[in-house]
């Protein structure tokens, strides 16, 4: 088995403008297949545009865009039996009841009475809406809909689902239940690409993350790869017993430290070091070897939120005026396994 | 210091003002005047009319009176059902903006850049003197006559739009009022006319003397009427006349009725979007989707049953054909020609009524297949299907036509009674080239209209049938004033050219329209 056939999403060097606003530069990251994947970046960043792009709702300008292998644009009927994109608004015909709605994308996706009786009744069941299967969209509320849009997506049960924001709006239970159905559908083996706001979520809920930033990949990797602030680098917290001076000393002769700072009032010292040159071992051997007694040591890593922050730049991003032949500026060559 | 019930309505002038849309609306009135100016004074040089500034005035005049009645059902209708359908009239409610000053924020403000669009045109309209034909005092007149008749559907637009949830209805009942008001009373007239020639009522006193009295205030105060005797050869005014008056008082009436019901009408706020129930029926515990529909066909059948009503609205149709045709039947019984209602009426009656209910039913579903998906942001979720757009608007299309087509059964009930006309009317067609060339320009024109309607309610909110009802007008207009020139020193060969370049025109612009609605159907999706 190729390598392309374990990727469930492979983007490489996507470019896409409206008018004057260039909203994709020279994208490119994948996704494996059966992992959830979060997709983050501020407002404006471009990232509903590449799930537009995934769902096949918009056409790439320059750029290959493959799912399943498929191509979106010379393939996009297979890529849409493949996928199920959940937009970030309620896409629902209020007119309709829970079921009928859903028997008619089940219909509309060619499903015959029998199978789509089955589905219905087992997407119901995931998204636990079957008590309200009789009613009529527009009488439930913002987390009902929330569901039975999430429910529409899996009536065709795509391989692929495409979440854009599928959080927002609702009340912490809503989420955790959202956030439990996804795991669920993971189980079952469906790859997941959501983007969301809520880090705090996805850092729990994703096995890796694509931070995008003015419409240029900043990070694509696994979440352990994001944790750690740059992937030759690691910063270690050792914590002594009390006060010891000629720890400090010893720790910056190391050969491949970095920097020793001190953080705190207690007695403790940061150390980034180069993982190529030394290791643990070396540091905490120079510690003891200086006379200091070792009460605890840690590697400090960073949280998504911290992440998202030293990424991404701050304000609004403007309007950038870019003829159609210009070279995109050069980005950070995004590594599926680790950080850029 | 700035009174607070003004201040919505200078917030909306100054938005009116510098809006694209208003000043694309000038620019598109000079064309229109220059559209209409240049055929009339050509055909005046060939000689083909005299008094070309009467005719240029009075082009420009009942243009105007259309475009005042087609604002009245998209522009005037919407000014407080929009803030409904947006959820937006609680958060307006709870500021300190009173009802007056939410009316004259969203309706008057409107009514401004109306009159100004009016007003605009008059030094341009002064151009009819030179042309000659015309006098200033019958240029003053008319002018008075439209800006008050604006006034007034303004108004009554206002209060429909005050009373009713969403746009649709409040247009829906403007139309109804204002067809009435503009051509009613001469029904009415005939219907006194004849219960006092059958001796039932008196005309010179009772109440004979009251509906006579009323039915003539009610002809003075339409301006159709009005129009007709100023564009009288001889007009002697005066400037402003009785209708002015009478529409100036109906206005602010209107207006005090609007301000009067709009705590009542808006004090709960009701999910003013929601589509009608009574049209799409009662939901089940079973879905209504019939178990062979898979696939594509799904699509229509969801068409069927919300764009077009279903089963329901179906009957709802037929029922309007049948209310119509005993409509007809009862105004040839009232008006004393009960004997010609014989096989050859009902026949042609049938025909005509199923043909006209056809071409409005098809007209209104083309202002909404594709409006609908838009406005409920479902494009998205449609276009992922695995089907091409094409595709998918044809099943769309499908599904609309199966709700509406099933009314032309009246017109083959029709063509049953009167086999005879119906055979002479098609042997005549097909016996006579001009003839077939103007009944297929016809077809090819409706086609082109609904076309024309569909890409429109995909770029605009709302008006997109009054707007492609304006547009095909003046083209078709247009192009036939100039086709009529080219050709008018053709002989015998004018006619079937013009025919054959209209239909020609039809044809391509049907093209390009139905491709660009492929292209914005696609492109809408994407922006949602």
């Amino acid at each position: 088995m190729s390598e392309s056939n374990l990727l469930t999403i492979e983007i490489c060097n996507l470019h896409h403008a409206y008018k004057r606003q260039q909203a994709l530069r020279g994208v490119s990251f994948a996704v494996e297949q059966g992992s959830i994947h979060g997709f983050v970046g501020p407002n404006g960043a471009g990232k509903t545009t590449t799930l537009k792009i995934l769902a096949t709702l918009l056409k790439p300008q320059s750029g290959t865009v493959r799912v399943f292998g498929l191509d979106v644009v010379a393939d996009y009927k297979n890529v849409r039996r493949k996928t199920g994109f959940m937009p970030d608004h309620f896409s629902l015909y209020r007119q309709m009841t829970v079921q009928e709605y859903l028997d008619f994308f089940g219909a509309a996706y060619g499903l015959d009475v029998q199978e789509r009786t089955r589905v219905v009744g087992d997407v119901l069941a995931l998204t636990d809406m079957g008590a309200r299967r009789n009613d009529l969209i527009k009488a439930l509320s913002r987390g009902m809909q929330q569901r039975i849009s999430l429910a529409r997506v899996l009536v065709h049960d795509p391989a692929l689902l495409l979440l854009d924001e599928p959080a927002s709006g609702l009340d912490p239970r809503a989420r955790i239940e959202l956030m439990d159905i996804i795991r669920e559908l993971r189980r079952m083996g469906k790859t997941i690409f959501i983007s969301s706001h809520i880090l705090s979520e996805l850092a729990e809920l994703c096995d890796s993350v694509t931070i995008l930033d003015r419409g240029a990949v900043c990070y694509s990797g696994s979440m352990s790869g994001l944790n750690q602030r740059d992937g030759e680098v690691a910063d270690y917290l050792l914590t002594f017993a009390e006060e010891h001076p000629a720890a400090e000393a010893a720790l910056r002769k190391v050969s491949g430290v970095i920097e020793v700072t001190k953080p705190a009032k207690a007695p403790q010292y940061r150390v980034s070091f180069q993982r190529k040159q030394t290791d643990l071992n070396l540091l905490l051997r120079a510690a003891l070897d200086s006379g200091a007694q070792i009460t605890g040591f840690q590697e400090i890593v960073r949280h998504l939120n911290q992440a998202f922050m030293d990424l991404t730049e701050p304000g609004v991003p403007p309007v950038m005026v870019t003829a159609a032949n210009n070279t995109p500026p050069p980005l950070p060559v995004p590594d599926a396994g680790g950080p850029s | 210091m700035k009174l607070p019930a003004l201040a919505l309505f200078e917030r909306s002038l100054r938005l009116e003002t510098r809006s694209a849309l208003m000043c694309w609306s000038r620019t598109g009135l000079l064309i229109l005047i220059l559209l209409v100016l240049v055929p009339i004074q050509s055909l005046a040089r060939v000689g083909m009319f005299g008094a070309p500034g009467l005719h240029f005035l009075q082009e420009m005049v009942w243009l105007n009176l259309v475009f005042i009645t087609l604002a009245g059902l998209s522009y005037f209708a919407s000014a407080i059902t929009e803030e409904k359908e947006e959820m937006m009239l609680g958060l307006l409610r709870m500021t300190d903006l009173d009802p007056v000053a939410i009316l004259l924020g969203k309706s008057t403000s409107r009514l401004v850049g109306a009159l100004l669009l009016l007003l605009v045109q008059v030094p341009f309209v002064l151009l009819a003197v030179t042309l000659g034909g015309v006098g200033l005092l019958q240029i003053a007149a008319s002018y008075g006559t439209l800006l008050a008749y604006l006034f007034l559907v303004c108004n009554l637009a206002l209060l429909f739009s005050v009373v009713f949830r969403n746009t649709t209805t409040a247009a829906a009942f403007t139309l109804i009022v204002l067809m009435v008001f503009l051509i009613g009373h001469h029904w009415a007239a005939g219907i006194v006319q004849e219960m006092a020639s059958s001796g039932r009522v008196n005309p010179q006193r009772g109440m004979g003397l009251i509906l006579t009295t009323l039915i003539d205030f009610w002809r003075q105060a339409a301006p159709s009427d009005r129009l007709s005797a100023i564009f009288r050869t001889g007009f002697a005014g005066p400037a402003i006349g009785f209708q002015v008056a009478s529409n100036l008082v109906l206005g602010v009436l209107l207006f005090l009725l609007a301000w009067l019901v709009f705590d009542w009408c808006t004090r709960e706020e009701k999910d003013a979007a929601t589509p009608q129930r009574w049209l799409v029926g009662r939901a089940t515990r079973r879905s209504r989707i019939p178990p062979r529909l898979v696939g594509t066909r799904a699509i229509s059948w969801k068409d069927f049953t919300f764009i077009s009503g279903g089963k329901l609205g179906l009957l709802l149709k037929f029922g309007i054909v049948a209310l119509l045709v005993a409509l007809c039947n009862l105004i040839a019984l009232e008006t004393g020609s009960g004997e010609v209602i014989t096989r050859e009426f009902e026949g042609s009656v049938l025909i005509w009524v199923s043909l006209v209910i056809t071409a409005v039913c098809l007209a209104l579903e083309a202002a909404h297949v594709f409006r609908e998906e838009i406005r409920w942001k479902t494009l998205s979720s449609l276009i992922t299907l695995p089907v091409s757009v094409p595709e998918l608007a044809y099943r769309k299309v499908a599904g609309t036509l199966a709700g509406t087509l099933p009314l032309l059964a009246g017109f083959v009930l029709g063509a049953v009674l009167v086999p005879e006309d119906v055979g002479r009317f098609f042997n005549d067609i097909l016996s006579e080239p001009i003839a077939l060339g103007t009944f297929s320009v016809a077809i090819l024109q409706f086609i082109l209209f609904l076309h024309l309607t569909a890409f429109l309610s995909l770029i605009i909110k709302r008006g997109a049938l009054p707007l492609a009802i304006a547009i095909q007008y003046i083209g078709g207009s247009f192009f036939m004033a100039i086709l009529a020139i080219m050709f008018s020193a053709g002989g015998s060969s004018g006619p079937g050219a013009i025919c054959l370049l209209t239909g020609l025109i039809c044809v391509v612009s049907t093209v390009v329209l139905h491709r660009a609605i492929g292209l914005r159907l696609a492109r809408a999706a994407a922006e949602e």
